[in-house]
């Protein structure tokens, strides 16, 4: 609402005035104007006649025909992109000698600039083949090779989600008091709680140690920094004592990220996440973005929610669970409890399975 | 998810090639520019094309977008571009009297369900009509600025004409229908405040 209404155009345009003459809201408010302002009833009342008189009956879009024509929006895209591609292709190759021939030598000097590049990096450089080939064998490693992250589940219940062109390593099981994987590229973790076994993460040069809460990781073999971005819990993070003896760490609370320096092996300042800044929500993975917070959520839709966070395969009894409705905080769980949650709530009966990326729930409906 | 990220944050990433800003900027008005679009052109399939390949242009250009737009306006606006390009090649239109060749098809329609007396009936029964009989362009102005929210300059950029020019588009329509309506009018308050 605004203070004063002096033309139709004022109330007409008024969202406020909208909803009460269209929906019925705010009716206390605007009803009281009908008695009090004698001087500009009379352009309300005329505004509300227009608004009747002035409707305009829309089609309505379905949902799904909305994500159809996103589909195809993008098949759109691919296409004009590659032809756009072709054409830039076309175009170099029409250039001159002389200025083929300057092409030719300013990429191969480039190329030997990036080659003496990597043979320093590698000389200075903590990897992760070197601190795998330290351990004494007994571990399983995981490569993703394919251009969508890929789900690990360790047999403490944690789980990760490893990106393209990353690795990891862990063991079959955990002994001993400390439970440690080694990571080359990017992976969020989202570890089981339990103080007594800590949670160690060997990326790089940077050592990450948490007790049970979910975080992110990049540490690319050729990038020049490591980053760890934390989501729920507490993370502390440092430097390898093996390359450098006197470390330095550094405590992450939820929604901080902090940024290693591998060529001064030195951390750069705690930067707090703001997820209305857009180059923050750039940099975030889609489980990050996705909202784990339920209130009086079809099952349905909570299981959806996980498939497109996991990229897993959900098979569950759809006629027996159609009425079910959930009220539930997952924020903070790796995937397996937070199906074991979901099983709980919904009643005795109520059991999941878990098999590579097939999870299969077993119900005879909820209480 | 992405309900409370404001269009600017939205356009800013998409800018920088952020391409879930995209696909929600795409969600949040697909809507509103396939029901523009369709007061434009009476082919649907067309329509949904058109729209469409406004957002491919928007990817594909991206880098070379402006900073500071109000989203939904430059949205519908180049919805209209398009569909106006689309008519220039087809050479439909070669025959019509209107400005770009490009009319507001759409009648306005009166809300039955939230009237409840024959005097109010008839009022708005006949200022629907006076609203239908007015020229398109001035139907199109008042449909951008009360239905999709445009503000005055807004709508000159959409209608690629100057202010002066849509704000008479938006006040003349409005004053027109004022004088052949306020014969009636004294008695119609009378009236009417016995029922609000």
């Amino acid at each position: 609402m605004r203070k004063t209404y002096q033309s139709i155009d004022d109330f007409l345009s008024d969202s406020s005035f909208k909803e009460w003459v269209l929906e019925g809201k705010h009716h206390d408010k605007w009803y009281e104007w009908t008695l009090s302002k004698d001087e500009s009833t009379e352009l309300m009342q005329s505004a509300r006649l227009y608004l009747l008189a002035m409707q305009i009956r829309e089609k309505e879009v379905q949902k799904e025909d909305i994500q159809e024509a996103l589909g195809h929006t993008w098949e759109k895209i691919h296409k004009q992109d590659r032809t756009n591609q072709q054409g830039y292709l076309v175009r170099v190759l029409k250039l001159s000698t002389v200025k083929k021939m300057a092409a030719i030598l300013l990429v191969g000097m480039c190329l030997f600039w990036v080659y003496q590049q990597q043979t320093t990096l590698q000389s200075k450089y903590l990897g992760y083949d070197e601190l795998v080939s330290q351990q004494n064998g007994g571990l399983i490693e995981q490569a993703n090779n394919t251009n969508k992250p890929q789900l690990i589940t360790l047999s403490d219940g944690s789980s990760i989600l490893l990106q393209p062109n990353s690795k990891l390593s862990y063991p079959n099981f955990f002994t001993g008091k400390e439970r440690k994987v080694y990571l080359l590229g990017e992976a969020f973790f989202e570890i089981s709680k339990n103080p007594e076994k800590p949670f160690w993460v060997f990326a790089n040069e940077v050592v990450t140690k948490v007790i049970g809460t979910s975080f992110r990781i990049k540490a690319y073999k050729d990038n020049e920094n490591v980053d760890v971005v934390v989501r729920t819990g507490k993370v502390s993070i440092s430097s390898n004592t093996k390359i450098q003896p006197a470390n330095q760490s550094v405590l992450l609370l939820p929604n901080q990220s902090v940024r290693f320096q591998r060529k001064d092996l030195a951390f750069d300042p705690i930067v707090a996440i703001n997820t209305n800044k857009p180059e923050d929500i750039n940099d975030l993975t889609t489980i990050e973005k996705l909202n784990f917070e339920f209130i009086d959520v079809p099952v349905s839709q909570i299981f959806e929610r996980l498939k497109q966070a996991y990229l897993v395969e959900i098979d569950y009894p759809q006629e027996k669970l159609k009425d079910c409705y959930l009220t539930t905080s997952l924020s903070d769980q790796p995937l397996p409890e937070k199906l074991k949650i979901i099983c709980e709530s919904l009643g005795g009966n109520t059991k999941y399975e878990m098999n590579g990326n097939q999870i299969t729930i077993y119900s005879n409906g909820c209480n | 998810m992405a309900l409370d990220i404001s269009d600017e944050t939205l356009w800013k990433s998409l800018r920088e090639g952020n391409e879930w800003a995209f696909s929600s900027l795409f969600e949040r008005y697909f809507c509103s520019m396939v029901n523009y679009g369709s007061s434009l052109m009476s082919h649907s399939n067309q329509v949904q094309d058109c729209v469409q390949d406004v957002f491919v242009d928007i990817w594909l250009y991206r880098q070379s977008l402006q900073d500071k737009v109000v989203v939904k306006a430059y949205l519908l606006s180049s919805v209209r571009k398009r569909i106006a390009r689309l008519y220039e090649r087809e050479h439909i239109f070669r025959q019509t009297a209107s400005v770009d060749g490009l009319d507001f098809l759409l009648e306005f329609s009166i809300e039955e369900q939230l009237i409840h007396d024959e005097i109010t009936a008839s009022k708005v029964n006949h200022l629907n009509k006076l609203l239908n009989m007015l020229p398109a362009r001035q139907k199109e102005a008042l449909y951008l600025r009360y239905h999709q929210g445009l503000t005055v300059e807004q709508i000159a950029e959409a209608l690629d004409i100057n202010y002066q020019s849509a704000n008479n588009l938006i006040y003349r329509g409005l004053q027109h229908l004022r004088t052949a309506w306020s014969g009636d009018l004294a008695l119609l308050f009378l009236v009417l405040s016995r029922f609000i």
